[in-house]
């Protein structure tokens, strides 16, 4: 009998039955040698294993699409809140469904071959449909389960019946008692010869010369020991880092919740630009002001608008609230500062200038498995005299040299940056180029006109997406990102060698 | 940005016909636009929002034109100076939707395929950058079945034929009971409204702007002749959209007239084709690109983007195209000679400089926390700063708070605030790791939000938790007694409550006076909440 099952029933002799922490502490196996150990025990029936389970629920291929467009009795709810709908309009397999189901739940009425909102369905038009919410809610969080089931019994048995979602079921021991079996076999086996474990009064004493060793099996399992490791994401921040200070750049922070001004008007972004619609960026409320620039920085970025978009700029739209949509903010913010310094006079600096920021922006998008509302950027800046294109392209294969790939420039729009540019990198593994950022020379509305030979280059670098383009990270989506188990974080340990 | 998709032998009859699908795509890249998609049929490129004269095949094909040397067309000219209609603006309409551009258009010869990429071009134009017509309208209809005299004003509630429509409806039913009516019902003046905008002739409505047609003047295949009108808030787009579906008519072989539109206060010709210039020194396109192309080459990279140049000494003289929107000065001509030029051409050139790069001071302060973590043996995670309640409070026995940032326009009611604090974060981390041998022990260093006197406050927070059968307040004490040393604050640690944590076991951090957060053991119905199933204790702390 081995040591670790001999240990493992000593313990359970003076005390059963355990749990396997109760029984790792008593016994001091390891974990992995101890569940090795209850293996060969309970094929000899000398221990017996007690079980429980618990639950979660993954979501159908169907109920993933589901949580990500809606369900379709929901879909059916909005288009009747704008009038009735005739019953033979629903053709498509989705719309049937969904039509069945609100009929099932009472969501509708049948009014002369017209579809109506009931009562019921009134109120979930308003609040939303409970199997719809508990369904999302699952797709984020399949262990949220246990919870659901009990607090939110329907929805979950119709989502179970409509086969949009799969209970998995997992199995793990509850404890472990010995059998009689266990309490009368016999633990001295053969005498064991030579040292077992060596300690610290044998090499004090010289006790061990002249004795031999007690072989071990090498094969016997035992607990890996896990450190505590750094998200690959981490890392590969780290990584973006130290190229930017390697080529000379200072890091800089700016705000996460900024005024609208300084994430769009500033950067000359219309205030009917369809990137500033709410469909796309979050709106803040009860939030104070933020400061604008100076009156007269504000006066030329209105001027701007006026002139070069047509409309009448608003200050009060400038002065919204919102969760900046780019680490561009920050550039903006530093552009101001640099130029409301140097002043007129001395329209020139004899060193350019380098800055970059790294951080947190966000889309107002629904988040599914290929979506994300809030992801990594980064953004670079180098003000300075003469500076060109040429110069441009030079400090973004410097900058993502490290890619290991190869970069592309093409033209691009972005409304503040003439001429505009979009980055691409080539990804051996998915065979295709992939846009990784934007960049340009930032456009004199914004740095003002009267220094003309100032320019300002701008970049700005989707932080998450690098991960998809280095060879040997194998990220195919995004989210996979934010899986965020420490199965998956223990999992991934071996990305980490791509990041160094 | 827009997507346009149109027929792939269409843009090649427009183009080169025995192009190739590669060489076509090559080309379309090279102006600057992705194509996103082709198959044998068609082709869809995305348009950026600068270019709306390119959101069709007509400008498509002219702009590909130009690109290789094959059209040479930069005037657009009516030599026909006197207007063929005339349109009377009313008072009506001065407060809601006050101008209208109109041309005629004689001699088309349409096919199925030229007739529907009108109509889709037009649409997509209007959709896009007419901000769903908010901003720019535009009507087709048959000339010949116009009758003048015309007039655009506000009408009260009548009744016509609408295009596809079966008999007669009311306007206001229009707006109520069609899906084009409830679509664009926000471009008119809210409910209660007593009068609508519609341009009529002589035998009734020719349109309700900016809904829909009347079925009497419907554009078809047979159509020869077209009359057209723009409608808008902005006089300036309205008469630019004008001029770019001028020249497009034109490029497809037709002629225009002009049509003479009276204002209460003056009288307005068009289309006015007109056309604005702008001089640029060579040596700016040289210092802003960082290439020689010397004054003799500029002429031929003008013409490449459809621009006529001429230049006196060093100065090059660029007439901008009437059918571009998008041209505001120098800087946008400078972009265009670069695309003109080629990126792959622009030889990369390094900035003479030395530079002394740095990081942040707080992003090494946060790095030397995060490595002090993992030394622990806690794994590093990463989720949103976006939450809602029921996980930011209600789950964690909080009362709801209103001191939190809140989104005022969320798209579902999993994210409608940013995280106050991270514990809950991980707590969702610890639920979905439960197939993982325990304990398990993660942490988070990032951003939380916090209000104060109407302010957000943005701070870092490092966040641990130890989730199993020995984690309990003594396991966190020891990880806070390491990260505080490690923050290198004098802190002190006091018994206290928090709904989160188990009563008596739960101690506040304090510095310098100030709580900085909180440490303990975390409470069972918190637990269950989150489908935990082993003991749990957790710490967080504002750096």
């Amino acid at each position: 009998m081995h040591r670790y099952e001999k240990a493992v029933l000593e313990a359970l002799r003076k005390k059963h039955p355990l749990s396997l922490d109760e029984l790792a502490e008593r016994s001091g196996v390891g974990r992995d040698g101890m569940l090795w150990a209850i293996e060969n025990l309970s094929k000899e029936r000398l221990v017996e294993v007690s079980r429980t389970e618990s639950s979660e629920a993954i979501l159908t291929d169907e109920g993933a699409h589901y949580a990500a467009s809606g369900l379709p009795e929901a879909r059916l709810l909005k288009r009747l809140k704008e009038g009735t709908v005739k019953v033979s309009a629903m053709q498509e397999p989705e719309e049937q469904i969904g039509f069945q189901w609100a009929k099932k739940n009472g969501l509708v009425k049948i009014v002369g071959g017209n579809i109506m909102l009931s009562e019921k369905g009134v109120t979930d038009t308003e609040e939303g449909i409970a199997a719809e919410k508990v369904l999302r809610q699952l797709s984020k969080d399949p262990a949220s389960y246990g919870f659901l089931a009990k607090n939110s019994v329907e929805a979950i048995s119709e989502l179970s019946k409509r086969n949009l979602i799969r209970v998995r079921k997992r199995s793990r021991i509850k404890d472990v008692s010995i059998t009689q079996r266990g309490i009368s076999a016999d633990l001295s086996g053969r005498a064991d010869e030579g040292i077992g474990a060596l300690t610290k009064s044998m090499i004090a004493s010289g006790e061990w010369k002249g004795k031999s060793f007690k072989p071990y099996d090498v094969n016997v399992p035992v607990e890996r020991r896990v450190g505590g490791r750094l998200h690959p994401l981490y890392r590969l921040m780290e990584k973006i880092r130290r190229s930017y200070i390697s080529n000379g750049f200072l890091e800089v922070h700016g705000p996460v919740i900024d005024s609208a001004f300084w994430v769009f008007d500033a950067l000359f972004q219309p205030q009917d630009h369809p990137a500033r619609d709410a469909q796309d960026t979050f709106y803040l409320s009860g939030i104070d002001e933020a400061e604008l620039g100076e009156k007269d920085y504000v006066r030329q970025i209105k001027n701007a608008h006026t002139k070069g978009w047509r409309y009448r700029w608003s200050l009060e739209t400038a002065k919204e609230m919102v969760l900046r949509t780019h680490t561009t903010n920050v550039s903006a913010h530093y552009i101001y500062d640099v130029f409301s310094k140097i002043g007129e006079e001395s329209a020139s600096i004899a060193t350019p200038l380098k800055f970059f920021s790294l951080g947190k922006v966000f889309r107002n998008e629904n988040i599914d498995y290929r979506h994300l509302a809030d992801f990594y950027m980064t953004d670079g800046i180098i003000i300075g005299k003469d500076l060109t294109l040429a110069n441009l392209f030079d400090t973004i294969l410097k900058l993502y040299g490290w890619l290991g790939t190869e970069i592309r420039f093409k033209p691009a729009y972005f409304p503040f940056v003439e001429p505009g540019v979009e980055l691409y990198a080539y990804s051996n593994e998915l065979k295709e180029w992939i846009e990784f950022g934007g960049a340009g020379l930032i456009r004199k509305e914004i740095t003002g006109f009267r220094r003309k030979t100032m320019n300002v280059l701008a970049w700005g670098v989707a932080v998450e997406r690098l991960m998809q383009i280095r060879p040997g990270c194998n990220v195919r989506s995004i989210t996979e990102l934010y899986g965020n188990s420490l199965e998956w974080t223990r999992g991934r340990g071996g990305m980490n060698e791509c990041l160094l | 940005m827009p997507v346009i998709t149109i027929d792939k032998r269409y843009l090649k009859r427009l183009t080169e016909p025995d192009l190739g699908d590669e060489k076509l795509a090559e080309r379309i890249s090279k102006l600057g636009f992705n194509v996103e998609s082709m198959d044998e049929k068609e082709i869809s490129i995305e348009i950026t929002s600068n270019r709306p004269d390119l959101l069709g095949a007509v400008g498509l094909a002219r702009a590909i034109n130009h690109f290789s040397h094959k059209s040479k067309r930069f005037h657009y000219q009516i030599t026909e100076e006197a207007p063929l209609l005339e349109i009377v603006v009313g008072a009506g309409v001065r407060k809601t939707r006050p101008y209208i551009a109109s041309l005629a258009v004689t001699g088309l010869k349409f096919d199925e395929v030229s007739l529907a990429n009108l109509l889709n071009a037009t649409d997509k134009f209007t959709e896009t950058y007419g901000r769903q017509r908010k901003k720019i309208a535009i009507g087709l209809h048959n000339l010949d079945e116009v009758s003048a005299p015309l007039r655009y004003d506000a009408y009260k509630n009548e009744k016509f034929v609408p295009l596809s429509g079966t008999g007669e409806m009311a306007y206001s039913d229009i707006i109520e009971k069609t899906e084009k009516g409830r679509r664009y019902a926000e471009t008119i003046p809210k409910s209660g409204a007593k009068r609508f905008p519609v341009l009529k002739d002589e035998k009734g409505a020719l349109a309700l702007i900016p809904i829909i047609n009347s079925e009497r003047t419907k554009v078809t295949k047979e159509t020869k002749n077209l009359l057209v009108d723009v409608t808008g808030i902005s006089e300036y787009l309205v008469n630019k959209t004008a001029d770019l579906l001028a020249a497009n008519f034109m490029d497809m072989g037709a002629s225009v007239r002009k049509v003479q539109i009276v204002y209460r206060n003056k009288t307005v010709i068009t289309p006015q084709l007109s056309t604005d210039s702008v001089r640029v020194p060579v040596s700016m396109l040289e210092n802003e690109i960082g290439v020689e192309i010397g004054v003799n080459n500029v002429g031929s990279l003008a013409d490449k983007m459809g621009y006529e140049s001429s230049y006196t000494g060093n100065i090059v003289n660029f007439l901008v195209p009437t059918y571009r929107f998008d041209v505001i000065n120098e800087q946008d001509i400078v972009e265009d000679i670069a695309i003109a030029y080629g990126y792959e051409y622009i030889r990369p050139a390094p900035i003479r400089s030395v530079n002394s790069g740095g990081l942040d001071t707080l992003t090494i302060y946060r790095s030397s926390i995060t490595e002090a973590m993992a030394g622990l043996g806690f794994d590093q995670m990463m989720n949103s700063y976006l939450s809602n309640d029921q996980v930011n409070f209600t789950m964690m026995r909080m009362p709801v708070e209103k001191s939190a940032v809140r989104i005022r326009n969320p798209k579902s009611e999993s994210i409608t605030m940013m995280r106050t604090w991270i514990v809950p974060s991980l707590l969702r981390n610890i639920a979905a790791s439960q197939n993982v041998p325990s304990p398990l022990e993660a942490f988070e260093l990032d951003m939380a939000f916090t209000m104060k006197n109407g302010k957000p406050i943005e701070g870092y927070h490092m966040a641990a938790v130890s989730a199993g059968s020995r984690s309990d307040f003594n396991t966190i004490k020891a990880v806070y007694e390491s990260v505080s040393k490690e923050m290198g604050v004098e802190c002190k640690i006091e018994a206290a409550n928090h709904p989160s944590f188990i009563e008596g076991r739960c101690a506040k951090i304090v510095a310098n006076g100030k709580g900085i957060g909180f440490m303990g053991e975390i409470h069972p119905q918190v637990l269950n909440n989150f489908g935990i199933e082993e003991p749990t204790a957790a710490l967080e702390i504002e750096l």
